[in-house]
């Protein structure tokens, strides 16, 4: 293990190894979390827009310390008995709004775990539901921005036919949706 | 032992088979031909049946650097307004994320220093630290401008001299790399301004000197942390592959690998160095802890289609759903695995030669002059390379593998003498 003494910030010595590195190594592996809004065929309320939000279960882990034992792998166990405060974290970070006078709110309705190239990801399933059919959406997105503003969320909204896509980040984190 | 591809892959790949070898209690591995278009080796959203099931890898508390990152965490916390220990933090994560090969850890080092990145004016040591992370990042012309800033205000700063001859290293301009070494020397001390002259020389057709000088200050290192040790054995190894000094260079990896065992940066390198060894099972033990870093994992493929493994085809899918994914994310900071991917796995050599070069105008660095011309050798477009080929002329680049390359492209008129142990 190297033992470079973090507290030397003025030592010749300090970073060094890591400075003439850094460009080798290259940067890989960032954290992205997938956001899909599908809107369904009118039913009784309007229409059904349901939406499945992949987050990576090592992101949570980060925030959350979810390995609950520290061994380094986390388990199935560690992750549900702690779906309460994932639930809660992901959706104080995720706001939608069908406009002026149309407040919409965000259900959730369950979580599986969904296997990606880079690792597992939490899959927060859930329904959207507004005061009157809405024709446009707000959505304001803010996950992990406060402690990784490289995080993306790789946004797709299906509508019928028709695709919509973005990359929320911190200078592109409200959408503007028409219906 | 421990299934290390077993659990790694599995998260990622729960329904592939579960090693790279087939094994007693894998189940059959189905092979799909390439042409056959990208097996789907995902389940849908699933509940796993058991708690102990493992899903994902994460940093181990038992890890020292984890507990150092934890603390330190802790500190920032308590203290969010001080600047030292936001730097101590930010280096810790900067430097966890370079070992393991994972660009999170980037992103965190960048909002720990975020704060400071709005003042007025911003100190230097976040300008510097800033700069790591936007070269890393390989965001190059960013990381530049905040180095001369931070240099203007603060022209002691033998870590943002040093940063800076790196990057001009990294660009291939090296007659100002060679300036900033001075600058280092002066700034830091002798040692430092040795190593940054050695990496220079061994880029510039003077890797015997480079050794010489490396050498030098391994002797002097005997004191300092296993990983700038490690860091001198990782630069020798370098200067004796560009000499074609193979049980040189791989007696100096191995002793790298022996102070930091698993630095990403160091094996990858190594894992290529087996890579062109033909020695690809090696590679296949060397990163089976690795699979999360897309650099190592592009070694895994490699390794896997060298040795003509039935699972080649899917985690050449894999690799290519990731690199999907950072184009979906807006990064294009990977050309250099992108370039080799398009080439080795994707056999597709245009596509290669024009990711190559896009590659080329950012970064010149030993292997992405390789690849550049190994991909213009392949799509049999020598003159698309003229000015790469008057590139290694002009700096007098040592490589057996690029001299072969360029001998392929122009032959007849190549007069520099390949060097050989």
């Amino acid at each position: 293990m190297r033992s470079i003494e973090w507290t030397r910030l003025t030592s010749a010595g300090f970073w060094l190894t890591l400075l003439l590195w850094a460009a080798n190594a290259g940067a890989h592996s960032a954290s992205d979390a997938y956001l899909n809004l599908s809107i369904g065929a009118p039913g009784l309320g309007g229409p059904v827009i349901e939406g499945q939000w992949d987050i990576a279960l090592r992101d949570l882990a980060f925030v959350l310390d979810l390995d609950a034992d520290g061994d380094g792998r986390l388990t199935w166990g560690e992750v549900h008995r702690r779906w309460p405060d994932i639930v809660s974290y992901a959706y104080r970070h995720l706001r939608i709004d069908g406009g002026a006078g149309n407040a919409c709110t965000i259900e959730p309705s369950r979580q599986l775990i969904d296997d990606h190239a880079d690792g597992a990801y939490a899959a927060l399933f859930f329904a959207v539901h507004c005061a009157q059919k809405p024709q446009r959406l707000t959505l304001d997105y803010s996950l992990f921005f406060a402690i990784d503003p490289s995080h993306r969320g790789i946004f797709v909204l299906q509508s019928g036919p028709a695709t919509t896509t973005a990359v929320l980040s911190p200078d592109n984190a409200s959408l503007h949706l028409r219906l | 032992m421990r299934p290390m591809i077993v659990l790694a892959l599995g998260l990622a790949l729960a329904t592939l088979p579960r090693h790279a070898s087939a094994s007693a209690e894998a189940k059959p591995p189905v092979t799909v031909p390439p042409s056959a278009g990208p097996p789907p080796p995902y389940r849908a959203p699933y509940e796993p049946t058991h708690d102990e099931e493992v899903l994902q890898d994460v940093p181990a508390i038992s890890d020292p650097a984890v507990a150092r990152m934890t603390s330190l965490r802790r500190a920032f916390g308590a203290a969010p307004h001080d600047l030292p220990t936001a730097l101590s933090l930010a280096s810790a994560y900067i430097d966890y994320g370079r070992q393991v090969g994972d660009a999170h850890y980037a992103g965190y080092a960048e909002a720990v220093i975020a704060p400071w990145l709005v003042a007025q004016p911003v100190p230097s040591k976040v300008l510097v630290t800033e700069a790591i992370i936007l070269q890393y990042r390989h965001q190059f012309p960013e990381a530049r401008q905040r180095l001369h800033e931070a240099l203007n205000a603060d022209p002691g700063s033998a870590q943002g001299w040093l940063t800076l001859a790196t990057l001009d290293m990294v660009q291939g301009d090296y007659a100002a790399a060679g300036k900033e070494c001075v600058q280092v020397t002066s700034a830091a001390d002798v040692a430092t301004g040795l190593a940054c002259s050695a990496t220079l020389r061994s880029y510039t057709g003077h890797a015997r000197q480079s050794l010489a000088l490396l050498d030098q200050v391994q002797l002097g290192a005997a004191t300092q942390s296993a990983g700038y040790r490690a860091w001198v054995h990782g630069l020798s190894a370098e200067a004796a592959e560009r000499l074609g000094d193979w049980p040189l260079a791989e007696t100096h990896y191995q002793a790298a690998l022996k102070l930091v065992p698993r630095d990403n940066f160091l094996l990858v390198a190594y894992a290529d160095f087996l890579l062109d060894r033909s020695r690809p099972r090696e590679v296949l033990g060397l990163l089976a802890n690795s699979v999360q870093s897309d650099t190592a994992f592009l070694r895994i493929v490699l390794a896997q289609a060298a040795l003509k493994s039935p699972d080649t085809a899917r985690y050449t899918w894999i690799m290519a759903a990731r690199f999907a994914a950072l184009t979906e994310r807006g990064s294009d900071f990977f050309g250099r695995e992108q370039a080799r991917f398009a080439l080795e796995l994707q056999h597709d050599p245009q596509a290669a030669l024009d990711l190559a070069r896009k590659n080329w105008q950012r970064q010149r660095e030993p292997w992405d002059t390789r690849l550049l011309l190994a991909a213009a050798v392949a799509a049999q477009e020598p003159r698309a390379v003229t000015d790469v080929l008057e590139f290694r002329r002009r700096v007098k680049l040592e490589d057996p593998v690029i001299d072969g390359l360029a001998q392929e492209l122009r032959p007849g008129a190549d007069t520099m003498a390949i060097s050989q142990p």
